[in-house]
């Protein structure tokens, strides 16, 4: 199969970026679907920003390679340029243009028509709630640059969108309507976006890849990582002191973690089936009465938390 | 070159609506307007301080058209040369700070498109204000001391904007080499002084750029210049320093 027949939008082999001494990027592999919308995750300095710098070209890999579109980004230039749309995640803007001036710059160094510009510009600014809004961008509020960022990386109609933290700095109104219009453009856009706010990939994505330290420890749908994380929860209350209980139960092989809060214990669990069977004999050996025994939901945040411990482990 | 022209047009737009209006034009009219000001009164003030002295008697005599020419091509030397120097420090660099180079360098422009612009719009910006600033010098030149010649001040000040074209290519290169604006001013500010230093050397002075200042200063006094080197010298070294700016530039990351 030829780059160009590529299903996949992004197609990133064992990419390295190392800054001196730090690995930023470690042999990171990703394929990326066309038209999915793909939440690229990870804690604070896990290297998702350096990823994207690479993807635009804006840095280059120390080894390895990065395709957008089947064209290798670090000699194509222009031909990807021209085809992606970029947020950064702190957009740099000049001062002294109002929304719609920026909107249309952005426009002219894609070559857009005026005509056309001219109704994108207004249909996007729209969409950011930037329309009514007539003053310099230097004095936007973090949140209207963040929306207008959005709508310029929009303008021209990009195959590849690639957004980094692009809800960071928004209110919840406008992080749902940011999250809102990033799962409009599913099937239209390849839409790449990094964030550390588990609540956004969930809301969103199809698929998602979770990085720490320059590592891709997981890239799948997400129905499959849950799967794949292989953890379960269960919550029991009990009456009395569980201190005993917890020493126990630390012993089983079963056990991941747990937490407690007063009486109530939530336990991480790799066997289900053997915690289940076991719990009720470990609190009746403990002498302690059991008020609540039920399974909990596993969150996305579970799924990072174990993939980041067992990465690190 | 990707993207050229709406870049050019993007820093035009913003000479006009920025504080890069006033600095270089506002410099080049106040000297403008004060030089022959500044030559008219010089002889008088001089007088009435030898007044005051017992026993000391300056007779100067009459300011002409060329003091005031001489007077603002002084000042264009020294304090329009160094305020190139410190608006051109963050050129490339203000914007690489600003976040504003990725926004446009993730689009259809190429690198040595965004240089060039840089460079374009600043030339343009001085070539048009030197323009108004000798046109005033000459007028009041004129309206002060009589009939003025306008040729001895045109190609001294011709002189002049070459050297000035060739500081704004060499800040343009600082500034695409320095991340932070101060280290480019102030590597800048070396060169500037540093030509001052080589142009006693009468060998440099003859055959290469730095030879311009005293190009400038005969051309002022109806002297044979000797700027054909200085010239050719200056131009090459600007095309070579706009290229290696372009280089420096295209292999940094953002």
């Amino acid at each position: 199969m030829t780059p160009a027949e590529s299903p996949n939008a992004i197609e990133i082999t064992r990419l390295v970026k190392t800054f001196g001494d730090a690995v930023a990027l470690d042999g990171i592999d990703l394929a990326v679907p066309q038209g999915s919308v793909f939440g690229f995750l990870g804690p604070n300095g896990a290297g998702k920003t350096t990823a994207l710098r690479i993807l635009t070209g804006l840095a280059r890999p120390t080894a390895g390679e990065a395709r957008i579109l089947g064209a290798n980004v670090s000699t194509a230039g222009n031909v990807v340029r021209s085809r992606i749309g970029y947020l950064p995640d702190v957009p740099g803007f000049y001062p002294w243009m109002t929304a719609m001036e920026l909107v249309e710059f952005a426009g002219r160094l894609f070559g857009i028509e005026p005509t056309t510009l001219r109704q994108r510009a207004e249909s996007l600014l729209q969409m950011a709630g930037l329309s009514e809004v007539k003053s310099k961008v230097g004095g936007f509020s973090r949140g209207m640059k963040q929306r207008l960022g959005i709508a310029q990386a929009l303008i021209n109609a990009p195959s590849v969108l690639l957004l980094d933290e692009p809800t960071s700095a928004l209110d919840p109104i406008g992080r749902r309507e940011v999250l809102e219009m990033i799962a409009s453009l599913r099937g239209r856009t390849t839409v790449f976006f990094s964030t550390h706010i588990l609540a956004d990939v969930e809301r969103v994505c199809d698929t998602v890849a979770i990085l720490d330290r320059g590592k891709v420890v997981a890239n799948a749908p997400i129905a499959e990582l849950t799967r794949r994380a292989a953890v379960d929860r269960l919550v029991i209350e009990v009456e009395g002191d569980p201190a005993a209980l917890i020493r126990e139960l630390e012993r089983r092989p079963w056990l991941r973690s747990i937490e407690r809060d007063e009486g109530r214990l939530t336990l991480a669990v790799s066997d289900l089936k053997a915690a289940q069977r076991e719990l009720p004999a470990a609190i009746a050996a403990a002498d302690l009465g059991l008020k609540r025994f039920e399974g909990a939901e596993v969150s996305l945040e579970d799924m990072f938390v174990e993939l980041v411990r067992r990465a690190e482990a | 070159m990707n993207g050229f022209m709406t870049f050019l047009g993007k820093e035009l737009t913003e000479i006009r609506k920025t504080w890069r209006i006033w600095v270089i034009p506002g410099l080049l009219v106040f000297f403008a307007i004060t030089s022959p000001i500044i030559a008219a009164v010089t002889p008088a003030l001089l007088g009435s301080i030898s007044k005051s002295q017992p026993g000391v008697v300056m007779k100067l005599p009459p300011p002409t058209w060329r003091e005031s020419y001489a007077q603002y091509l002084k000042s264009l030397s020294q304090m329009v040369l160094i305020a190139v120097v410190i608006t051109g420090a963050g050129a490339v660099s203000g914007e690489r700070s600003s976040g504003t180079a990725i926004l446009t360098l993730t689009k259809p422009v190429s690198r040595r498109a965004f240089v060039l612009a840089k460079i374009v719009s600043q030339g343009c910006l001085l070539v048009a204000a030197t323009v108004v600033g000798t046109v005033i010098c000459a007028a009041l030149s004129r309206a002060i001391f009589g009939p003025s010649p306008l040729g001895p001040l045109v190609a001294s000040v011709s002189i002049w904007t070459i050297d000035a074209l060739l500081m704004i290519v060499v800040m343009t290169f600082f500034s695409s080499m320095f991340a932070a604006r101060g280290a480019s001013a102030g590597a800048g500010l070396g060169f500037f002084f540093v030509s001052l230093l080589i142009s006693i050397w009468p060998v440099a002075n003859r055959y290469s750029f730095v030879g311009l200042a005293s190009a400038s200063g005969k051309a002022l006094m109806q002297q044979p210049t000797g700027a054909a080197w200085p010239v050719v010298i200056a131009v090459v070294a600007g095309v070579l320093c706009a290229w290696a700016a372009t280089r420096v530039f295209e292999k940094q990351e953002l």
